[in-house]
């Protein structure tokens, strides 16, 4: 297991090499003039020109990539062209908020999810099968958008009891977390609930019944955990989604996290930030499958990784 | 079996239908709830609403880009920028210029050397003074190419700097330039020793200002407190923090609970019901914006200025205002908005559908033509297109209405290199002078070298005459000739119709009730420098 833990480590590297070089050519064929849009409209066509070379944007595209590459190496990540700052002090200050929300909103909606999941899959077809994937659907098909500000009017503006926004106190975790996390507790309530009634019907489930062991027991210590297999894969996927910074609920409740910041990079055309965030992203996922993989490991010991 | 399928249909049904009830309840929950707590403080002993403490917080939707005064391009950067540094002059609630770092001024006869009379006794928040050298070296670090500031082409003509003494500063250009004052507006004077001793200048603030930095977290808040060493009247908040709220419904709510004092911009459809609630009021400034839409006359058939006074005349501006600016704002009679220097009034193409046909017929384009516009995909921009649409559609010009990412955008409509090359048929967008002059209002627009990629030129407008206007303007200083220049100007433009003038909108923000001397300029820029709070 070890072995396997250091070859797929290693095979991290070359995967995001591949993957820079294809977001960063993706980013530089986006039309859209940068120098441009540093320059700002009243700027002359020297100016623009004079901007296009300080910043090396004249240089042909893998000449680009290979001073990017060179910097990234070196520990650089590059200036911001918007805010003139360096892009690793940018991420790193909007990196906790989003981190922290994320966390929050799993926390909760991961248990409650899979909790709601189980009891309906127990429950089939009686009324609280009905009401749990009610939840559910429901869950889904509110806009969070719409959702955010509903509650914003009714517990901050109507009922004073939360604030409006921000993460300036413990209490400004509650809404945004609680629309960051409806999504994914419906996906994971539907979820568990399909896998777990798969894996009911199968016969070993019989065999557990008919030597009499208490359907808790037939439920929990057999059924689900052979459901948690794909339950941790659809649940690691929602990691990642999450980590990436959820654009609207930042946006809705003023949280200055990496979703936003990578909005308004596109707008600018700021390359470097675009780039930054990209391959962070990627390399949450990359690292989310990487310890799903390994958690299949401790989940079922007849899945290992040696030859 | 079936029962329960009933319950569950009846379950969601009764479900959607909360939803959408608790939607349109909201608005009018708001309503009714603020209702009550508005009769609630009418009642208080001295009827006056106070903050719950002193310190001001301003919500805006975009963040401060930089805190350098010589590299500023939105008008958000702008308004943080002038609580931590001062010019030399500065405009007042009605835009005209008064002193301020400069106590007086003078202008040659020949209009080329400027001398100013500065303000004595004054220090940079680190201790320096402020002197004619100081001055002198912001102007140099200016003019300096190497930094590539966005103020460099205000001092594009100097020829000379002199300090005669230690508060007065001459500025000698070698020909006349009739904006240079209104661009002194706009010219945050740094302290020369922050300026030597190479500190960040993006980041830091050693200004005259009468706030101080404290603490900016870019993109999230910037936070200023009251420089008790201010030379002139001191504000009396505590602190002074600028919030990046881009979502307006956020905004309104920060509003109303009291997390913000002052809201901008204050979306249009909010305003009859937040107006009068909770301590809110919501004020009105004329803005120096124009809104329009460029006629690209290289193109048939707006080479024929008939087509182009007949799309005029058909367009309704009553509605149009209704439409867009939600029924706040005035009409556009002059292509420069009536708060910039030099307006000069125009007969309006009033809404005429009879006469736009009459215009079409003797064109020769009786049922009227196919055509695009561009936008970006904000949802105002796509509202004003789909009304132009509308408007146009009554005389059968069909217009197929493409909006576009900004970026994109402009990406389009400078890749043209000539008329001939361009592809863009019409332009919806806005244009506001950023130092609230006739030159800055109209050169980049009409003047026939800004076509793009130079400028925004995208009528590909070519007139001699109006070209020589603008040249003489910007060379002239008595001001009764200059009136008389930009008038001929405008008249020009107007009677050519090389856009559709549609409207001026107003600007507008929340504020609460116990805030004074804070107010908004034309150009979108707040002024706090005496903000106040009942507390």
């Amino acid at each position: 297991m070890g072995r396997y833990f250091i070859k797929r480590v290693l095979g991290t590297i070359p995967l995001m090499l591949v993957v820079s070089f294809i977001i960063f050519m993706f980013i530089h064929m986006i039309p859209g003039d940068p120098a441009r849009l540093m320059a700002g409209k009243d700027a002359t066509p020297q100016e623009i020109q004079a901007t296009r070379v300080a910043w090396g944007l004249d240089k042909p595209l893998i000449f680009q990539y290979g001073s990017y590459m060179d910097r990234l190496f070196h520990g650089n990540l590059g200036t911001s062209t918007e805010t003139g700052q360096s892009v690793a002090s940018m991420l790193t200050s909007r990196f906790q908020p989003t981190l922290t929300l994320s966390a929050v909103a799993l926390l909760w909606s991961l248990f409650v999810g899979v909790l709601i999941g189980v009891y309906s899959a127990v429950k089939r077809s009686r009324w609280q099968d009905y009401l749990g994937m009610l939840i559910a659907i429901s869950g889904i098909s509110v806009p969070t958008f719409w959702l955010g500000l509903v509650l914003i009017q009714l517990f901050s503006v109507q009922l004073g009891w939360l604030p409006t926004g921000g993460l300036s106190s413990i209490w400004g975790y509650i809404l945004p977390g609680f629309c960051l996390g409806t999504p994914i507790m419906a996906i994971m309530a539907r979820f568990s609930r399909s896998s777990l009634l798969e894996n009911m019907k199968e016969d070993y489930i019989r065999t557990a019944r008919s030597k009499g062991l208490k359907e808790s027991l037939v439920v929990l210590r057999h059924a689900f955990r052979n459901s948690l297999i794909e339950v941790v894969t659809v649940g690691g996927l929602q990691v990642g989604g999450l980590l990436a910074g959820s654009v609207i609920i930042e946006q809705v409740f003023t949280i200055p996290g990496l979703g936003r910041q990578l909005v308004e990079a596109i707008s600018f055309r700021d390359y470097s930030v675009i780039m930054a965030e990209l391959l962070l992203f990627s390399f949450e996922f990359v690292m989310i499958n990487l310890i799903v993989d390994l958690l299949y490991g401790v989940l079922n010991p007849k899945i290992r990784y040696n030859h | 079996m079936i029962k329960r399928r009933k319950l569950v249909a009846l379950l969601s049904l009764a479900l959607v239908t909360s939803m959408i009830f608790s939607a349109c309840g909201s608005g009018s929950q708001a309503g009714s709830a603020s209702g009550q707590s508005k009769a609630g403080s009418t009642v208080a002993a001295s009827g006056e609403a106070k903050s719950k403490d002193n310190d001001l917080v301003i919500a805006m939707s975009e963040s401060v880009l930089t805190l350098d005064p010589a590299n500023m391009t939105s008008t958000t950067t702008i308004s943080a920028n002038r609580t931590l540094y001062e010019s030399l002059l500065t405009f007042d609630k009605d835009m005209k210029i008064q002193p301020l770092l400069a106590k007086s001024y003078d202008v040659s006869k020949d209009g080329k050397t400027y001398t100013f009379h500065l303000q004595t006794g004054v220090k940079f928040t680190d201790g320096t003074d402020f002197n004619a050298d100081a001055v002198k070296a912001n102007i140099e670090r200016a003019m300096n190419e190497k930094n590539n500031l966005k103020v460099r082409k205000y001092f594009a003509e100097v020829k000379e700097i002199k300090c005669p003494d230690a508060s007065t500063v001459q500025v000698i250009l070698s020909k006349p330039y009739s904006t240079f004052l209104n661009k002194m507006t706009n010219f945050g004077i740094i302290s020369p020793k922050a300026i030597q001793g190479g500190a960040n200048l993006n980041n830091t603030a050693d200004g005259t200002g009468p706030y101080k930095l404290k603490e900016w977290v870019q993109g999230d808040h910037l936070i200023v407190v009251r420089n008790d060493s201010y030379w002139g009247k001191k504000p009396t908040v505590n602190s002074l923090t600028f919030k990046v709220v881009p979502e307006s419904g956020a905004r309104i709510a920060m509003l109303q609970t009291g997390e913000a004092d002052m809201i901008y911009p204050m979306p249009s459809d909010q305003i009859k019901a937040v107006d009068g609630t909770k301590n809110i009021k919501v004020e009105s400034v004329p803005s120096n914006i124009v809104f329009y839409a460029t006629i690209n006359m290289s193109k048939k058939p707006f080479n024929d200025v008939r087509v182009r006074q007949a799309m005029n005349y058909v367009i309704n501006k009553d509605a149009f205002i209704k439409v867009v600016f939600g029924g706040y704002g005035n009409h556009a009679t002059s292509p420069m908005a009536s708060t910039t220097q030099y307006y000069s009034k125009q007969n309006e193409y009033s809404y005429n559908v009879q006469k736009a046909k009459e215009l079409l017929k003797e064109a020769g384009y009786p049922n009227g033509f196919s055509t695009s516009i561009w936008s970006d995909n904000t949802s105002d921009s796509q509202r004003g297109m789909q009304f132009i649409n509308q408007e146009l559609a009554q005389v059968g010009i069909k217009v197929d209405v493409q909006p576009m990412e900004s970026a994109t955008l402009n990406a389009k409509i400078n890749e043209a290199t000539s008329a001939a090359d361009s592809k863009i048929q019409m332009w919806y967008c806005n244009w506001s002078p950023s130092s609230g002059d006739a030159d800055g209002a109209l050169r980049a627009l009409f003047y026939s070298k800004s076509i793009p990629p130079t400028n925004a030129n995208t009528s590909y407008y070519s007139n001699a005459k109006l070209d020589s206007f603008l040249d003489q303007g910007l060379v002239e200083s008595d001001p009764s000739k200059l009136t008389s220049i930009y008038a001929q100007a405008q008249k020009t433009i107007w009677d050519d119709a090389p856009w559709l003038f549609l409207g001026q909108p107003v600007v507008q923000y929340g504020i609460k009730s116990y805030v004074s001397n804070v107010y908004m300029l034309a150009d979108g820029s707040i002024n706090c420098a005496q903000a106040a709070l009942a507390h």
